[in-house]
């Protein structure tokens, strides 16, 4: 069975969470491409809504969570927004992929990899178990870990580099081709991330994936992303292609966060914190732009107007930005 | 002035897959921190940097050598009389979430220190409340609009602040911030790698910092020293930057080397080093303890275990038997 990378396209896509201040929206008005066979990188601190707007992918928006607007179209599956329940566990697994968040963290503690793995084959209506594990197996080994001695184990008995591995495994064996990694690398250290994403890239390229990618880390998206979407309060502020964005970035907010990278060589007073803190659900502005707060180029129609999205293509692909202050200096 | 020499831990651990087996955290390890200095620990995970700092903190006993702080040896003492002296080393833990208790508020969480501080030097509830204010615009945090505060109502930055605050009721001589940042929000981790740095220079609170990620120990302050530990031995130490710009033990050319690029603004180093395989604790404890994973090792490296040294025209100490200097980190393109 061969199938190609999916394409993916999230239009004006909201979700909105019930909390006791009535519906509050985590992802407001979202447009998104993720073309086939690309890598594309989401970035956002905590709160930004870029976890939620993964799980949208699933259609998997848990309540007090739901989708209140907006469609995401899979390649080979149509709008996921509009699949119930059988079909939507089917999607799950042999279409899409998910690594979650601290995969470290969510394997069973109490069965092996390889009694969770033909959970998973069961549950899948899989036919040929024994093949699974030598599929299994095979993805293990690529990525560097001995197989059998993996699918014999706990997850205690892992390493946290060895516990993502395996998140990635049982993301991929059932040969799905679009894959959502949520968080790859936070909790490993420098060198285990190094090669946990080569082997993102890797298996990325030789299994011909559709991958998306999440992140509050700007490091993680320049080293395997082709393309580089900035959230901040649930609105995508500003993408296009990763090089680009990093190299010459438009939205204040990209701006800031780039310059709160700590740099290994140079003044080290030149990486600067934001000033403000990002805003939380609850204190995200109803209406103008959600980083004013933060923003040194505000002006008057910023706390009224939320500012639309400007695309127009550059060299390597598309590339967005939704700012007042962008807009005007481009029109001046 | 916090001292040790010769630090060894060893813990015993059983497993399926790495085996039953004794891990040497830490093999004889030897720093120095002076009043009002700095210092960064790196390595990967389960190098035994935490574990060192949870011994400089009082947290964790050792098996050989001895902690000395001020010019007091620990080992003679019993638990009870050490108190006090571990009492001026404060940690501040990675996750700001499960270190304050929710179910008090701000006030309540530095009353307790506080009150315990009060009794000792005979001073007044007056001066409690005085000293918590001050405490808290130490850290950057305005008392009169987070003291009545619990820890779910205050963002991941100010409640690190607040365990900051706590730390400083007690007038610590150090600080051990172990990953302090790394559940902090991007852009606002240098706020408080920035605070520490500015209460090292206004209190003379010495600052000990334990980190996998590099690039935050530089910001302890361009006086720091920069100690790189691998699998319980420390394998560089020296000025930070001399150890991130001219790095010649091949372990931490691999630390930095694994820091990633951020294209399109830095071009990729000219000689980055990968290890040969990855992280193996069960290997042989023979030779070098870096040899099988090094591309560099030489004939001594098998049989023989380098120890920390200084060697002619290497500014910093290291513990390899043919050090070599390597372009390994990311250069910015504004600077080519």
């Amino acid at each position: 069975m061969t199938k190609t990378a999916p394409g993916v396209r999230i239009d004006g896509l909201t979700v909105v969470y019930k909390t006791p201040a009535g519906e509050l929206p985590a992802v407001r008005d979202v447009d998104l491409r993720l073309e086939p066979g690309t890598i594309t990188g989401i970035v956002g601190e905590s709160g930004s809504g870029k976890s939620t707007l993964a799980l949208s992918l699933l259609n998997a928006v848990q309540p007090p969570g739901r989708i209140s607007a907006g469609s995401v179209e899979i390649d080979g599956l149509g709008d996921v927004v509009g699949l119930r329940n059988e079909q939507l566990r089917k999607a799950r697994g042999k279409h899409i992929g998910y690594v979650f968040q601290a995969a470290q963290n969510s394997l069973n503690p109490l069965k092996t990899v390889g009694k969770q793995l033909l959970d998973l084959g069961r549950s899948h209506g899989v036919e040929d178990l024994r093949a699974l594990v030598r599929e299994a197996k095979e993805l293990l080994g690529r990525m560097g870990l001995d197989g059998a001695r993996v699918l014999d184990s706990h997850q205690h008995e892992l390493s946290g580099g060895m516990r993502q591995r395996v998140g990635i495994m049982l993301a991929l064996v059932l040969n799905a081709h679009l894959v959502v990694l949520d968080e790859p690398t936070t909790a490993l250290d420098m060198i285990t991330q190094a090669n946990i994403l080569k082997i993102v890239r890797e298996v990325h390229a030789e299994r011909g994936l559709t991958t998306l990618v999440i992140t509050h880390d700007i490091g993680v998206v320049a080293e395997v992303a082709d393309r580089l979407a900035v959230m901040y309060g649930g609105r995508l502020v500003e993408q296009g292609p990763t090089r680009e964005v990093l190299g010459a970035p438009r939205h204040p907010y990209t701006k800031g966060l780039i310059r709160a990278i700590p740099r290994l060589v140079g003044d080290i007073d030149e990486a600067q914190a934001l000033p403000g803190r990002p805003p939380t659900l609850a204190t995200v502005p109803a209406e103008g732009c959600v980083f004013r707060e933060r923003c040194p180029l505000r002006m008057d129609v910023c706390d009224t107007v939320d500012p639309d999205v400007r695309a127009d293509t550059g060299a390597d692909g598309p590339r967005a930005v939704a700012c007042h202050a962008v807009t005007v200096k481009e029109h001046a | 002035m916090i001292t040790g020499t010769g630090i060894v831990k060893t813990f015993k651990q059983r497993g399926k897959v790495l085996g039953a087996r004794e891990v040497q955290a830490l093999r004889g390890v030897d720093f120095a921190i002076p009043k009002g200095g700095a210092a960064s620990f790196i390595g990967e995970s389960g190098c035994g940097k935490t574990t060192l700092g949870r011994i400089i903190a009082g947290l964790e006993t050792y098996d050989a050598g001895d902690v000395v702080i001020g010019d007091v040896p620990m080992s003679p003492l019993k638990p009870k009389q050490r108190q006090p002296h571990f009492r001026k080393i404060q940690m501040i833990h990675q996750d700001p979430y499960s270190a304050l208790n929710p179910t008090r508020t701000v006030h309540q969480t530095l009353h307790a220190p506080l009150s315990l501080r009060a009794r000792q030097t005979g001073r007044s509830r007056s001066w409690m409340e005085e000293r918590a204010a001050e405490v808290l615009s130490m850290v950057g945090l305005d008392p009169g609009s987070v003291l009545s505060r619990y820890p779910h109502q205050l963002s991941g930055g100010m409640r690190q602040r607040v365990v900051i605050a706590r730390a400083l009721t007690v007038d610590p001589e150090m600080l051990v911030a172990d990953e302090a940042v790394s559940m902090i929000d991007v852009s606002l981790r240098l706020g408080i790698l920035a605070l520490l740095k500015d209460l090292r220079e206004r209190l003379g609170v010495s600052v000990l910092f334990i980190t996998h990620d590099v690039a935050t120990a530089r910001y302890i302050g361009d006086d720091g020293e920069l100690y790189v530990i691998y699998r319980g031995q420390v394998v560089e130490r020296g000025p930070v930057d001399t150890v991130i710009a001219d790095p010649v033990h091949p372990y931490t050319q691999s630390l930095l080397s694994a820091i990633p690029v951020l294209h399109g603004l830095e071009l990729p180093a000219e000689q980055p080093v990968e290890p040969l395989e990855s992280l193996d604790e069960s290997q042989s404890d023979e030779g070098c303890l870096f040899a099988r994973r090094c591309p560099f090792r030489g004939e001594r490296c098998a049989s023989e275990r380098p120890l920390l040294q200084v060697t002619e025209g290497v500014p910093q100490e290291h513990a390899c038997f043919y050090p070599e200097r390597r372009s390994v980190i990311a250069r910015p393109m504004s600077e080519v």
